[in-house]
């Protein structure tokens, strides 16, 4: 149970037992009611503390959303940029190999025609070696034979030469090959360290994300406790209205009777303490108690809660027995307490029983010390809870303090 | 006609079957070395038939173009020595690199032809010297298109120095024949004399000087010696002509038959019967000399 609705609840209960002492039962004085007023009305201004500070809190969660949100889109335009900055490398990936395919068969083509233009010098100065045997000493055509020769050398120059280009052209390839691997390689490395850089952006973005649903999942409980918290603070203030209206009414006939000169003055009921009981107080159950009186801090929540009474832990279906004597003021369900039984000890002291599952007696029903009133629920675990209160004019205590209890 | 018989043909009037059989004789012999005067004439001996396979190549540079090689072969072709001078682009000398070495068909060379083309410069027959092929040469050397000149210096002189032994050759056989030629017409002329010895000594009884009767046959010779060398000259120069016509091969060798129409063969034929005149003449005398030596 969250702290906020543990709080109201408190509060619903404390009404719930003010309606329980002004209604079913007989009334009180006009003083204790006046002063059951003030104290309404102080829990309704604490209420509406508390609705102030939610209402805070869910500011402060809409601005931790807006701030959360503005870092998503940060890490969205980011990570954008990235994507833009790896296509644009994986595009001059992609330019580089189609750069080196091309280099890689040029260097190819230009080994064959290496090769290929070798041979042919070879064949050349083969054909050339015989062809000048053959014309050696032709007296007949001796310029034919010098020309044939002058041609031959051009021609052989002409083929080294070519040898010798497609030579210098391949190792400027290969020279360029290996360039382009280089420039590839530093691009892939490039492109690795980008990756990383990316694949780091997105999980900063999921985790900004996930911490975004949560601040989500904080403001929706917020605005949800908020809207509870108002429903039930106009309900606080119908209830105090109409108590306040009722007080008014005993004022009025109160004022109606001294008119009439009664001069019989009802003695003021001063409130007692339970110490002063007849036979004192007895546990209503043995069970440990695992929830204390007063401002306890929630670690889970991180939040501290007023407690108005105390839990017990007890076996399942255990029965549960009134601390005092006393008359049953009333039996019935308040959310968040389940089944919730009053019972009034006189001089202002009551004692509540919330979260049972059977009544044993009725509204109105005199009971005495020890006198079963219910019954505690099943539970698979085992073990059930029952809520403890005390209340000394209007006053919730410590029931620890006036009940020996096992803590 | 005056009683004083006429001493001009006496010979003829004398002794006509020999005459007429030597005649042909003659006639035959003058045609054939006719034939081979005019031969060696055209040919100037091996001169021809070097200039015919001497050439000078002038390599032009790549980048020339054909317009201006063309323009560079009509001006090379214009000097003195120079009978011819034809520009072969590179296509041609690429062709002919190939028809040289048709191992190379398929080689083709790396990068296309790599052939440049070049200015073939035939000279002149007969101004075919050294010198003269320096001169073309030296001159081609000093253009700026021609990259390089082959000129063959280093085997032209043993080429010239063999067609000039080539052409005294020729000229030596030539001459001896026409020596054998005159030999034969001096015994010719002797037997003839020996053989009208009595009518000469008839005449001479009668008061007919035996000097004025031989310088009338000698005078009668060279008129006849003429007519027959023109006569055989121009016979052996027409077969030549026919022959050449005939059997183009020749014209390598010999020349153009159109050679032997000039004025300057015509000159040369002319030259060739008068000096036939003077070596019937001379071959007259000194065969009447020798039958006179023999009788006394």
């Amino acid at each position: 149970m969250i702290p906020g609705t543990r709080r109201i609840l408190s509060a619903l209960l404390a009404a719930a037992v003010s309606l329980g002492v002004f209604f079913p039962a007989p009334a009180p004085a006009a003083r204790d009611v006046a002063a059951e007023l003030r104290k309404e009305r102080g829990r309704l201004l604490e209420m509406k503390e508390r609705e102030e500070k939610t209402a805070l809190e869910l500011t402060e969660a809409l601005r931790k959303e807006k701030l959360s949100k503005g870092r998503v889109g940060e890490l969205q335009k980011r990570l954008k940029l990235q994507r833009s900055l790896l296509s644009r490398i994986d595009r001059k990936v992609s330019a580089l190999n189609e750069r080196l395919e091309r280099a890689e068969k040029a260097v190819r083509e230009l080994e064959a025609a290496h090769g290929q233009a070798r041979t042919d010098l070879q064949r050349a100065e083969v054909v050339a070696f015989a062809g000048q045997r053959a014309g050696a000493g032709d007296p007949w055509y001796p310029s034919s034979r010098e020309r044939e020769r002058h041609l031959m050398r051009v021609y052989l120059e002409a083929d080294a030469e070519g040898v010798a280009r497609i030579t210098r052209a391949r190792e400027r390839k290969e020279e360029e090959l290996s360039g382009l691997e280089r420039q590839g390689a530093v691009t892939e490395r490039k492109m690795a360290i980008e990756k990383k850089v990316g694949d780091t952006l997105l999980s900063r973005q999921e985790e900004e994300r996930r911490r975004l649903a949560g601040i989500e999942r904080e403001k929706k409980r917020k605005e949800k406790e908020l809207k509870s918290l108002r429903a039930r603070i106009a309900r606080m203030e119908s209830v105090v209205s109409r108590v306040e209206r009722q007080v008014k009414e005993r004022e009025r006939l109160a004022r109606k009777r001294a008119a009439r000169g009664s001069t019989a003055k009802e003695p003021a009921e001063s409130p007692r303490r339970f110490a002063s009981l007849s036979g004192g107080l007895s546990a209503p159950l043995s069970g440990k108690v695992v929830t204390r009186f007063g401002r306890q801090h929630d670690t889970t929540f991180d939040v501290t809660i007023e407690n108005r009474g105390v839990e017990i832990e007890a076996p399942s279906g255990a029965s549960v027995k009134s601390v005092g004597q006393g008359e049953v003021a009333f039996a019935g369900a308040v959310s968040g307490f389940g089944n919730v039984l009053i019972v009034q000890h006189g001089g202002g002291l009551f004692s509540v029983y919330g979260r049972l599952d059977t009544f044993l007696v009725k509204q109105g029903e005199a009971v005495k010390k020890e006198t079963v009133v219910g019954s505690l629920p099943e539970s698979p675990s085992g073990k059930s809870v029952l809520y403890l209160e005390l209340r000394a004019g209007g006053t919730a205590i410590d029931p620890t303090s006036a009940i020996p209890l096992e803590r | 006609m005056s009683g004083a018989p006429s001493l001009w043909w006496i010979d003829w009037r004398l002794s006509r079957a020999s005459l007429v059989r030597e005649t042909i004789g003659r006639f035959l012999c003058f045609c054939l070395l006719g034939s081979a005067f005019l031969s060696l004439l055209l040919s100037g001996g091996a001169s021809r038939f070097l200039a015919g396979r001497y050439a000078i190549t002038a390599v032009l540079r790549a980048e020339v173009p054909s317009a201006e090689a063309e323009g560079l072969a009509r001006k090379v072709a214009a000097l003195p020595p120079v009978r011819s001078a034809a520009y072969r682009d590179p296509e041609t000398a690429w062709k002919e690199f190939l028809r040289a070495y048709p191992g190379l068909d398929s080689a083709g060379g790396a990068g296309g032809n790599p052939m440049p083309g070049y200015i073939e410069i035939r000279i002149r027959p007969d101004r075919l010297t050294g010198a003269e092929v320096g001169l073309v040469a030296s001159a081609l050397r000093s253009v700026s298109h021609v990259e390089q000149v082959l000129a063959g210096e280093a085997w032209l002189p043993r080429l010239l120095r063999i067609g000039r032994i080539a052409s005294r050759v020729c000229w030596g056989i030539f001459g001896a024949f026409l020596a054998g030629f005159f030999l034969v017409g001096r015994l010719q002329e002797r037997a003839r004399a020996v053989a009208l010895a009595g009518d000469f000594a008839f005449l001479a009884e009668r008061g007919v000087p035996a000097g004025r009767l031989a310088v009338l046959r000698a005078a009668s010779a060279a008129v006849s010696g003429f007519l027959l060398a023109a006569a055989g000259t121009s016979a052996g120069g027409g077969a030549l002509f026919l022959l050449l016509g005939k059997f183009p091969f020749l014209e390598g060798v010999i020349g153009p038959p159109s050679d032997l129409l000039l004025p300057r063969t015509a000159a040369a034929i002319v030259l060739f019967s008068c000096a036939a005149a003077l070596l019937s003449a001379a071959a007259s005398l000194l065969g009447w000399r020798a039958a006179r030596s023999g009788r006394k």
